[in-house]
């Protein structure tokens, strides 16, 4: 960018940028500042109520709470590696198989993005619906085949995979997207280079394709690594407060919501909020830190 | 709750190719531009224009948040006629008991003034909205000779009042019922009078293979609390002793703990333990159990030909007798309390006292929706709508029953999901002394420190 | 949130060099079709189902062996929209998607322009913070604050916090597209006597404004679905879809159809939204292709 275009315009850019700014600010500041604030008292049951400010208690009694606080920490990081791993290789998978043109594709791209688009509250109940272990179409389906009925949803172990497959059936169209856009910019020499030189497809794959999207995919792995961490449409739809019977499902999130909502422990689901965000603060930096990279 | 899907970056880039010229002259795009903006402006400006601040206007609803139940659904048919007299319009929103509970927390926690009757379970939300200063003092109001509070039944009248002060009046009333399989009983002589042969029939007629199910009930941590408060009744115990301390670690408990847990495990339905009202209710209703017990309220389901299968089939009995005798619960569901916030408070009673009157109540008894007072109770003509043998187990239950269904505390929402816990273990087939244990020392320390926030 | 990670990406992005090759007729070029066929159809059937569920009765939802044979009835169709209050929430979602989204590319769009051509990746980064905060954290203060100055219940309030999630959107979207359009138009109208703003204005803009539609159709979408916000911030009268969903869902029993019929109902709009982008999207690859 030239110097003096960059020079003569400091006050337009800022003018242009004051509004976007402006209202992100004022509508997260409030919440942040009462959060932080009410992280550091004992609020129960309502947020104006006599609270007491009582220092970083409710931090030690979340970080020591072995029944809840990290049995939650532990399932979002398993639902979070799970959905997303999955979503990453069928994503690209996907890319791969649909990245030559062919006839009909319009449709199959239109097809993809419905899960993407679709109302998640709708996507909830349906798949309720759909994996109903007694009156679902998936356990009659898997009658036909000589499968046992399953209880999915129902389960207290097969509910957090289930989930994180409703996820990966949500979410992989977007990965698809996303890396077939990647895949159409990439010039063809070295790909032709290297099939001239008799690489099979698999290496060319894995040394000449992987290498030049792996921008796209880190680009794409964050974007979808945050979302996942903070699922709970789909989480609160199809198990209920507290993430199920044996709290099968609560993840960071669900258990900040109940703290919040079902218990009024308004205090301690502060602190837990701000360890959550924290968290993803730091999921993010982690996977940003990457070599190679030109900026920070 | 993802904020923001990202976009598929090629829907971008990829129209960055030659459509634009195409699409819209600069002009022309300009212009609309201006145009949008002026207009998101001016309406911005209009709907900020009229704050809510001051005495609402003779224009302003009357704002009822209800739960989605037969009652307000009924009582919503006969909205006309209060409008008519008090001279303005009424808005209800339904919405789902938990959804219901969240909008209360999160809008009286910044005393809106947006709500002004509220549909409130009194036996699980009343303690901590009371202690928050949330529901307005009715007690001069219930006073009213006309009104006739004491026409209300005792156990639902004391569970309004809290600290002396009235904050809420019963509108439905709850009692477990038996709802069994008439054509399939018959070879038993009848539906089970005991626990035990409640049991041994489940057992009995379950055929889990074909997908059919002995006994169907709630088996959800939390849902369950409410239904399983009758089995442990009828077992001896309850959830706290005579001085206040945790109840569920003693044998009585441990027992009910354990014959629910075998009783749903056994006879019941794959993926019972993600089971509430709403999850059970149809498998019974779908023909493919032969017991299911869970508030009578709830009975007009089983007969309506576009929910169920079994409306010919389905016969209705009492709670059955456990080692302690029939004990169930006999309860306020569903309560009505006026927002302390509400700039409507005359109104608001006007329609609480309406929507309570004996008049209304005799009237919805009639169509099916037990209330809570005695003189609809007594007058045949409102019973006559219930089915006989449904009326027959009301009364007997009502006699018999507890005047609560779940610990009466303040963070009752935790305390279930505390006393929950043995329950899911048994439906599990784990091992439930070791986990009722577990779950014991907990409750003795929850119920410590609940005691504390009762100070208020 | 990841602007800069954004940036890189872009950078790489235009112009898409795309080869059309005619698939080979060969037995793995079969095998691809039979495998993309598939894929599909898992992707779209559990929606197809939904469409199914809302044609038929309470009973037929919950017996699997009907499947997809049955006689069809609009039935669940016609009750749900017997009663207005469907055919109400539908408007108050597009009053609330409409507004909000022309809000929010009205100040995103320009911000999205500044980022991008005065590199201040790292300033615009800050509005995308707002992707990482739990909506939990937000809800409880929000709606203390709007209560505050009597705005709760209001569109305003509604339209408000779905521009909260737009305005990122909107905003990564267009940085990313801003930086793909050659910088030398601008520069060639600044030396022909337009001032920045202008250039803004008379150039970058209307090249801008595909991008803009892509970006705002998305917002639209997002903000068409959101059930969070709407739950606790509209009252009966400005209530979106996503809400009156529940309406469906009974202290007892669901009405399974009338369920699926409003879901299908809502579902429509977003459908021919994504198949009618995809026109824009075949369009914008072919006339790429025929440039480069």
């Amino acid at each position: 960018m030239p110097r003096t275009f960059e020079q003569a315009n400091r006050r337009l850019k800022w003018t242009m940028l004051a509004p976007a700014l402006g209202f992100v600010a004022l509508m997260i500041v409030f919440p942040l500042v009462f959060t932080l604030n009410l992280s550091f008292t004992d609020a129960f049951g309502a947020v104006n109520a006599d609270n007491n400010y009582i220092g970083i208690q409710n931090y030690i009694d979340a970080l020591t709470d072995m029944r809840r606080f990290w049995p939650a920490a532990w399932r979002t990081i398993v639902f979070t590696v799970g959905a997303v791993t999955l979503e990453v290789v069928l994503g690209l998978a996907l890319a791969m198989l649909m990245r030559k043109a062919f006839k009909g594709m319009r449709w199959v791209r239109t097809a993809l993005m419905i899960p993407l688009l679709a109302t998640p509250v709708a996507i909830g109940i349906l798949w309720l619906l759909i994996l109903d272990p007694t009156n679902g179409i998936a356990n009659h389906l898997l009658g036909f085949v000589g499968i046992p009925p399953q209880e999915f949803l129902g389960s207290v172990s097969q509910s957090l995979p289930t989930l994180m497959l409703i996820d990966v059936w949500q979410w992989t169209p977007m990965m698809t997207l996303l890396l077939l856009a990647g895949l159409t910019t990439l010039p063809e020499e070295p790909e032709e280079a290297a099939r001239v030189d008799g690489a099979s497809s698999w290496q060319r794959f894995r040394h000449i394709i992987v290498p030049m999207l792996w921008t796209t995919l880190l680009t794409a792995l964050v974007l979808r690594a945050v979302d996942a961490l903070k699922t709970f449409d789909i989480l609160y739809a199809t198990k209920g407060p507290g993430g199920g019977s044996n709290f099968e499902v609560e993840t960071l999130n669900v258990y900040a919501y109940g703290l919040t909502f079902d218990y009024q422990e308004y205090g301690l689901a502060s602190a837990v909020l701000v360890l959550f965000t924290l968290f993803i603060i730091g999921v993010v930096v982690l996977l940003r830190l990457r070599p190679g990279r030109k900026s920070a | 709750m993802s904020l923001i899907r990202p976009p598929t970056r090629e829907l971008v880039t990829a129209r960055a190719g030659g459509i634009t010229s195409a699409a819209l002259s600069r002009r022309s795009f300009g212009k609309l531009f201006v145009a949008a903006a002026g207009a998101v402006a001016g309406a911005t400006a209009l709907s900020a224009c009229a704050p809510r601040t001051g005495a609402p206007g003779p224009d302003a609803p009357l704002r009822v948040m209800a739960i989605n139940h037969v009652w307000s659904q009924a009582i919503s048919e006969y909205f006309p006629e209060f409008e008519d007299l008090i001279g303005r319009r009424v808005t209800m929103q339904m919405l789902t008991a938990d959804q219901l509970s969240n909008s209360y927390n999160v809008k009286l926690n910044a005393s809106a003034s947006d709500i002004d009757v509220m549909m409130v379970r009194a036996l699980q939300e009343q303690l901590l909205f009371a202690r928050n200063g949330w529901l307005a003092d009715l007690t001069g109001r219930t006073e009213d000779a006309d009104y006739d509070w004491l026409d209300f039944q005792q156990a639902p009248r004391d569970r309004s009042i809290t600290r002396g002060e009235v904050l809420s009046v019963p509108v439905v009333t709850e009692r477990p019922a038996l709802y069994y399989r008439k054509d399939l009983v018959e070879d038993f002589g009848g539906a089970p009078q005991t626990l035990d042969d409640l049991l041994s029939m489940s057992l009995e007629l379950a055929d889990r293979k074909n997908s059919f199910f002995g006994y169907v009930g709630r088996g959800q941590r939390s849902g369950a609390v409410t239904q399983w408060s009758s089995f442990l009744y009828s077992h001896g115990g309850d959830f706290t002793l005579e001085d206040g301390s945790s109840g569920i670690g003693t044998p009585e408990a441990l027992a009910a703990y354990e014959y629910y847990g075998r009783l749903l495990k056994e006879t019941g339905p794959p993926g019972v333990t993600n089971m509430s009202l709403e999850q059970a209710m149809p498998i019974f209703a779908q023909g493919k159990a032969a017991f299911y017990i869970d508030a009578d309220a709830i009975y007009s389901n089983f007969l309506d030909p576009g929910i169920s299968t079994v409306q010919d089939t389905v016969g209705f009995a009492p709670f059955p007798a456990g080692p302690a005798g029939s004990k169930p619960h006999n309860i306020p569901s569903w309560s009505l309390g006026i927002n302390t916030f509400s700039r409507l408070q005359d109104d608001a009673w006007a329609f609480v006292r309406w929507a309570s009157s004996p008049e209304m109540v005799a009237r919805l008894q009639a169509e099916g929706i037990p209330g809570a007072r005695q003189s609809a109770w007594s007058d045949p003509a409102t019973l006559a709508s219930f089915p006989a043998d449904l009326a027959e187990s009301m009364r007997l239950n009502a006699e018999n029953g507890i005047g609560h269904d779940r610990p009466e505390v303040i963070q009752v929402g935790r305390a279930r999901d505390i006393v929950g816990r043995p329950l899911v273990a048994g439906i599990l087939g784990q091992d439930v002394a070791p986990v009722a244990r577990d779950a014991d020392t907990e409750f003795a320390e929850f119920l410590v420190r609940d005691n504390r926030q009762q100070e208020f | 949130m990841s602007a800069v990670a954004t940036r890189t990406h872009a950078a790489t992005v235009t112009p898409p060099p795309v080869v059309l090759r005619t698939p080979r007729r060969s037995p793995w070029g079969w095998l691809r079709g039979v495998a993309i066929t598939i894929v599909a159809l898992i992707f779209s059937l559990p929606i197809v189902w939904m469409i199914a569920a809302a044609l038929k009765t309470n009973v037929q939802v919950m017996d699997p062996s009907v499947g997809l044979f049955f006689s069809p009835t609009l039935e669940n169709f016609r009750n749900i929209l017997a009663d207005g209050e469907i055919a109400r929430s539908m408007g108050n979602s597009l009053i609330v998607g409409v507004v909000s989204t022309v809000l929010s590319a009205v100040i995103a769009v320009p911000a999205a322009w500044a980022v991008g051509r005065f590199s201040m990746q790292r300033t615009g980064s800050i509005v995308l913070v707002a992707r990482i905060v739990p909506a939990v954290s937000l809800l409880v203060p929000w709606y203390y604050l709007f209560a505050q100055i009597g705005l709760v219940g209001t569109y305003t309030v509604l339209i408000l916090s779905h521009m909260f999630v737009s305005v990122p959107l909107i905003l990564w979207i267009m940085i990313g597209f801003f930086e793909g359009l050659p910088v030398e138009l601008e520069e060639a109208a600044r030396t022909d006597g337009l001032t920045a703003f202008g250039a803004f204005w008379r150039i970058a803009l209307p090249l801008a404004a595909p991008g803009t539609a892509t970006a705002s159709v998305l917002a639209f979408i997002f903000s068409w679905n959101n059930f969070m916000f709407a739950l606790i911030l509209a009252d009966e009268d400005t209530k979106t879809m996503p809400v009156t969903l529940f309406n469906f869902i009974s202290y007892a029993s669901t009405d399974w159809g009338g369920l699926m019929a409003a879901a299908a109902l809502m579902t429509v709009p977003v459908v021919l939204a994504a198949v009618f982008g995809q026109k824009y999207l075949v369009a914008g690859l072919t006339a790429g292709a025929t440039k480069g």
